[in-house]
């Protein structure tokens, strides 16, 4: 019995500091699930494993499923994070602040990549991550409603009076039944309009003002849109998001960034739609975006920085990018992909994704993120716009109250 | 056969298992929370002790305070209901009528569903063009008629009862063969009405609500129950009554038939009945029923989280929630505040049963 005993405790011993020895040599990456799953895969076997292995590491990718933000943060507060890591843009505050996620300062070379990216995984003069691809905001137009209604497509040149004025035109032709465009009660749609005037979204204090006057410029026009109903919520329309209002074939425009092609070609295959950069503001003749965007990052605590390091370098690589690019998966982050032959292609999806990416460094771009606090920042903006948009409350009031549950807030 | 000891040493072989875990699970993490409670811990950092503050920084806080106030709103108002509605279907179910066991199959089907799946579809069902705003619509256009019928139907049982007492009769104006001929009358003059053109379905715009905004029934100004967390209220009402309509007809079952025969005897009126001779007899139970109650309400979770972003989070959020979302955020979390709320949670529970204990006595008088 005791000899069972010592053998299978030494056997299990072995086992223990064998696998110990190949995980030294490993390097695992954490990431989204779902299509993300197949993508980066893919991506690890084509460009990442042969590479690494002459060094003799292996790599794997380990989705997180679900709450991706929750399931990293559980992950890293327990040691088991992968050495590599998806780090999402409007949670990089909370991340930094766990002091888990290593500087790439000396690692890495930024300069390759669009700078206003880099800019958006900067705390305190350090890098946290490489961005692997972006989205900014378009305004994507269904051809047929404005040929109906014989009105001219939205254009690059559009100022925000001239885009308004293109939607009341189509509602007026086509009647009740049709809309110029949905709008979501949600900072993450509207905040592009609002840094179009030249709104920060921390004053130097740190503290965000409601009450700035081209803060209230923003929120007029946009909820200005619902008289009429010429802007509608998406709610209104049984729809979840702009993308199904676009879908539906009633409503003539939807402000959303590179995502919507995929699922229009999914949903809506007959829908001949183009897309624009958003209109300038008329005052600052400028326009307002958001970079949507995911980068990678290494974990402070791995045991294998160089090899992590390696890693992360190829994933953002030309090679790489280019055929993220070439599948019309995502827009890459590289500023040197702007003479890509993608773009140049007359498909309108390829159009859809040359704007998506002259709209990174066009105007006041800034990205989507909450500060410090965390989503629970937008609660205040996103209410007013609810409140307003569905004729509960004057835009005066709302933003009022939007002004005195920020301070609140913030003071917390 | 075994020695004392021995036979002591089996039984703890066997409660190993649920000792063990609930050593682990409970006892050293809810230790590890009150530890919490008193320090700076952010998930990330080494904890270090610093009093009180963690509690007056959440009592400070306008969102706990919130959730304070859903909580015990909730607590209270689903409780009541729940109680209420399981004692009536309980004495209802306990009568000997033909296709009973189908009825208490049917009646309990919501309780084994998920509520996960029940939240989606209340969901549904309160959407702003769902099935509760698409009823109201059909009720508004509809209601020249149902009035119609309602006020024939009055009218010929008023005169059917008259004719019956002139010819000297005793008939009482509930009656329910005349009820079923003034039925059958009204129906026929509210038919023709319609053929005729004189009345009809009215034109309404439909009915627009939303149930899952910023709405709340104040008093005095002070906003004390969402419309949101009053459809999660009926929800979990509508849920949570099977279960514990069961323990009540457990508890009937225990009630010796002589008492409803000495109260027949007496007279007494089925509602003296209940009153007299069942809710007496059930102290026990609904003790239980309430006890159960109050603790599974206050501890409510899982239909908020559902509903997540559909309604306001300050329209729907509850302790159990607050104690969720400070716990798991992207990146470091006021760990230290959500461990104050969750031992705050278990103090009032703790003070209810208490409370409930004292004052109001478990055994049958």
């Amino acid at each position: 019995m005791k000899k069972v005993l010592t053998l299978s405790l030494g056997l299990a011993l072995l086992a223990a500091s064998a696998s110990a020895q190949t995980a030294s040599k490993t390097i695992k990456i954490n990431g989204y699930g779902g299509t993300d799953q197949t993508l980066v895969n893919d991506l690890i076997n084509r460009f990442v494993k042969p590479q690494m292995a002459k060094d003799g590491v292996t790599v794997v990718y380990q989705p997180l499923q679900g709450d991706y933000n929750k399931a990293l943060t559980t992950l890293l507060a327990a040691n088991t994070a992968g050495d590599v890591m998806y780090l999402p843009a409007e949670t990089v505050d909370g991340f930094v602040a766990t002091g888990k996620i290593l500087p790439l300062n000396g690692l890495v070379t930024p300069t390759p990549f669009i700078k206003s990216l880099n800019t958006a995984f900067t705390r305190n003069g350090k890098l946290y991550a490489i961005a692997k691809d972006f989205n900014t905001l378009t305004v994507v137009y269904n051809k047929d409603l404005f040929d109906e209604a014989g009105v001219a497509y939205p254009n690059n040149n559009d100022t925000w009076t001239s885009l308004a004025t293109k939607l009341r035109q189509v509602k007026q032709k086509l009647g009740s039944d049709y809309y110029g465009t949905c709008l979501q009660p949600n900072f993450d749609r509207f905040g592009a309009f609002a840094y179009a005037t030249g709104w920060q979204q921390f004053g130097a204090n740190g503290k965000t003002n409601l009450a700035d006057p081209r803060f209230a410029e923003a929120f007029n026009w946009y909820t200005g849109l619902a008289k009429d109903k010429v802007g509608v919520q998406p709610s209104e329309l049984s729809a979840g998001w702009n993308g199904d209002c676009l879908k539906s074939g009633k409503v003539a425009v939807a402000i959303e960034g590179g995502w919507i092609v995929n699922f229009l070609r999914d949903n809506a295959p007959n829908l001949k739609f183009g897309t624009a950069l958003l209109p300038k503001n008329n005052k600052t003749g400028q326009r307002g975006n958001f970079l949507y965007t995911v980068g990678w990052a290494i974990n402070s605590g791995t045991k294998n920085k160089a090899a992590a390091a390696k890693v992360l370098n190829i994933l953002t690589s030309p090679q790489v990018q280019e055929y993220v690019l070439q599948q019309g998966l995502a827009i890459p982050s590289r500023s040197s992909l702007t003479n890509s032959a993608y773009f140049k292609k007359a498909d309108p999806g390829a159009q859809n994704a040359k704007l998506v990416f002259q709209g990174a460094d066009d105007g006041y771009v800034r990205a989507f993120t909450f500060g410090p606090k965390g989503p629970d920042w937008a609660k205040p903006i996103n209410e007013a716009l609810a409140s307003v948009l569905s004729g509960q409350k004057s835009a005066a009031d709302a933003l009022k109250k939007a002004q005195a549950d920020m301070t609140t807030f913030q003071s917390r | 056969m075994f020695r004392r000891g021995q036979s002591t040493t089996t039984a703890y072989l066997f409660l190993a298992p649920f000792l063990i875990s609930t050593a682990i699970f409970f006892f050293y993490a809810f230790a590890r929370a009150i530890y919490y409670s008193f320090t700076d811990f952010n998930l990330f950092n080494s904890p270090k002790l610093i009093g009180l503050q963690p509690y007056t920084q959440v009592v400070a806080d306008p969102s706990f305070q919130r959730a304070l106030t859903n909580s015990l709103i909730f607590a209270v108002v689903t409780t009541t209901l729940q109680t209420i509605f399981a004692l009536l279907m309980a004495v209802a179910l306990n009568n000997k009528l033909r296709g009973m066991a189908f009825f208490r199959s049917a009646w309990y089907m919501p309780s084994i569903t998920s509520s996960v799946v029940i939240t989606l579809i209340f969901l549904w069902l309160f959407q702003r063009r769902g099935i509760a705003n698409y009823l109201i619509t059909q009720w508004q256009t509809y209601q020249p008629l149902i009035l119609t019928f309602l006020i024939g139907l009055v009218v010929a049982q008023v005169i059917q009862v008259l004719l019956e007492r002139r010819s000297g009769l005793p008939a009482r104006w509930t009656d329910p063969a005349l009820a079923a001929v003034s039925a059958l009358a009204s129906l026929v003059v509210t038919a023709g009405l319609v053929w005729s053109g004189v009345a009809g379905p009215r034109e309404v715009a439909p009915f627009d609500y939303q149930y899952f905004a910023d709405k709340w029934i104040s008093v005095g100004g002070v906003q004390i129950l969402s419309i949101p967390l009053l459809v999660v209220i009926i929800q979990n009402t509508f849920t949570t009554v099977p279960t514990l309509m069961l323990f009540f007809l457990a508890g009937l079952q225990n009630i010796p038939g002589a008492l409803y025969e000495a109260a027949d005897i007496d007279g007494a009126t089925p509602f003296q009945k209940l009153m007299n001779v069942t809710v007496p007899n059930l102290r026990p139970v609904t003790f239980y029923v309430i006890t159960v109650g109050l603790i599974g309400t206050m501890q409510m979770f899982d239909q908020v989280a559902v509903i997540g972003s559909a309604a306001p989070q300050d329209t729907l959020i509850t302790l159990a929630f607050y104690v969720y979302t400070n716990t798991f955020k992207a990146g470091a979390a006021p760990v230290n505040l959500a461990a104050a709320a969750a031992i705050i949670l278990a103090l009032i529970i703790l003070l209810m049963v208490f409370i409930q204990r004292r004052f109001f006595p478990s055994e049958a008088r």
